[in-house]
């Protein structure tokens, strides 16, 4: 995957999450579940078998430390930090045509 | 213990069980952190047991499918994998091929053989003045289901001057394209079929002094040889291809890579 190429919702949960700082795989799922974490549901299968292609592309890594075999924490990586920007911008980008067209409020600069 | 407790229990002895359905390696590199996870999810109190099951069903039933479609895609959507399969498809292909097209030629021509015999030696007696109607055997022979050749003579216009071939009581028409072929090349080797199922293998000569000969049999006999070489073919293609992708899944499989835990 290229940083450059748009994000499935459970990748972008996934680095959204990351982008908070490491995390263990539930607290992952949980920060996907919620309406800003990309109101994403996703079970452990969904969730590692993500992980695992994130990391094989260099988008994350494990965090190196871990509470116990069983829970261990991943990051972000540079690579993974760049391909969400990037997907941030095209949200934006899309947020702001949207506004143009009338499809949304417009933006409060209160 | 509650009954709560039990239910919880009783989730993860089943999820446990339902983890063995992903491929080993991705079972060896992530069972004990998927197992965690449930429990974490069983500790959270913003979850009600119902949306975890409704979860874990789906999520199961998805990722099961995707993690062992990507681990069958790394044994065996390797370039080289496929090229060697293919090429040995289509040597197999080509071997199968030449296995029905050689014999299936030669039998056909073969079909021919006493009919080019008897025109040349009707063309050339006609031609030295012989009668027509004296040389051609008065006994009929039956197009449909007689195998015995039969000879037919025609004027230079086409019209029959005498035949021991037959059908249904009378000697078919030869498609008037053939005369004109043969007036200008001299003979014909075709397949004839005066009618729907009755095929014969037919040579047409023509003669100098003016007219034709026609000699033909029915090729029904030489026709269900060559249909059995047809079967045998296929056959032979059938099993090369079943071993030629046998022998690919097994040696995909023992040369799969194995992924280690990414870092």
């Amino acid at each position: 995957m290229s940083e450059l190429d748009p994000l499935s919702p459970a990748v972008f949960a996934i680095l959204f999450s990351l982008a908070g700082g490491e995390r263990h795989g539930y607290a992952m799922m949980k920060d996907a579940r919620t309406p800003e974490g990309g109101g994403v549901i996703m079970g452990p299968g969904t969730l590692y078998g993500t992980l695992d292609r994130l990391m094989r592309d260099g988008l994350v890594a494990e965090a190196g430390h871990s509470d116990d075999q069983r829970r261990r924490y991943y990051r972000l990586t540079d690579t993974g930090r760049a391909a969400l920007n990037a997907q941030l911008m095209r949200m934006a980008a899309t947020l702001s045509a949207a506004r143009n067209r009338g499809l949304m409020p417009a933006e409060d600069h209160r | 213990m509650s009954f709560a407790v039990q239910v919880d229990r009783l989730i993860q002895r089943v999820y446990d069980w339902a983890l063995r359905f992903y491929p080993h390696q991705f079972r060896s590199n992530y069972q004990a952190q998927m197992l965690q996870c449930l429990r974490d999810a069983m500790a959270d109190p913003q979850l009600s047991q119902r949306t975890l099951l409704s979860i874990l069903i789906f999520d199961l039933s998805r990722s099961l499918v995707k993690e062992n479609l990507a681990m069958l895609r790394d044994a065996f959507a390797r370039p080289a994998l496929i090229y060697n399969a293919l090429v040995l498809a289509a040597l197999s292909t080509v071997l199968a091929l030449g296995f029905y097209a050689v014999p299936q030629t030669l039998l056909r021509q073969s079909l021919n053989d006493p009919q080019i015999e008897l025109t040349g030696n009707l063309a050339s007696e006609i031609q030295n003045g012989a009668s027509p109607q004296a040389l051609i055997p008065s006994h009929p022979v039956d197009m449909n289901t007689s195998l015995s050749p039969f000879v037919i003579a025609y004027d230079e216009h086409g019209h029959v001057l005498a035949s021991s071939g037959q059908l249904d009581g009378v000697t078919p028409p030869l498609p008037a394209g053939v005369f004109d072929y043969v007036r200008q090349h001299g003979e014909e080797r075709v397949t004839w079929q005066p009618r729907h199922g009755v095929r014969i293998a037919s040579v047409v000569r023509h003669i100098s002094g003016g007219g034709f000969v026609l000699a033909g049999r029915n090729m029904r006999e030489g026709e269900a040889r060559i249909d059995h070489i047809f079967t045998a073919a296929q056959l032979m293609l059938l099993a090369m291809l079943s071993i030629i992708v046998g022998a690919t899944l097994v040696y995909g499989w023992m040369t799969r890579t194995v992924r280690p835990v990414a870092a």
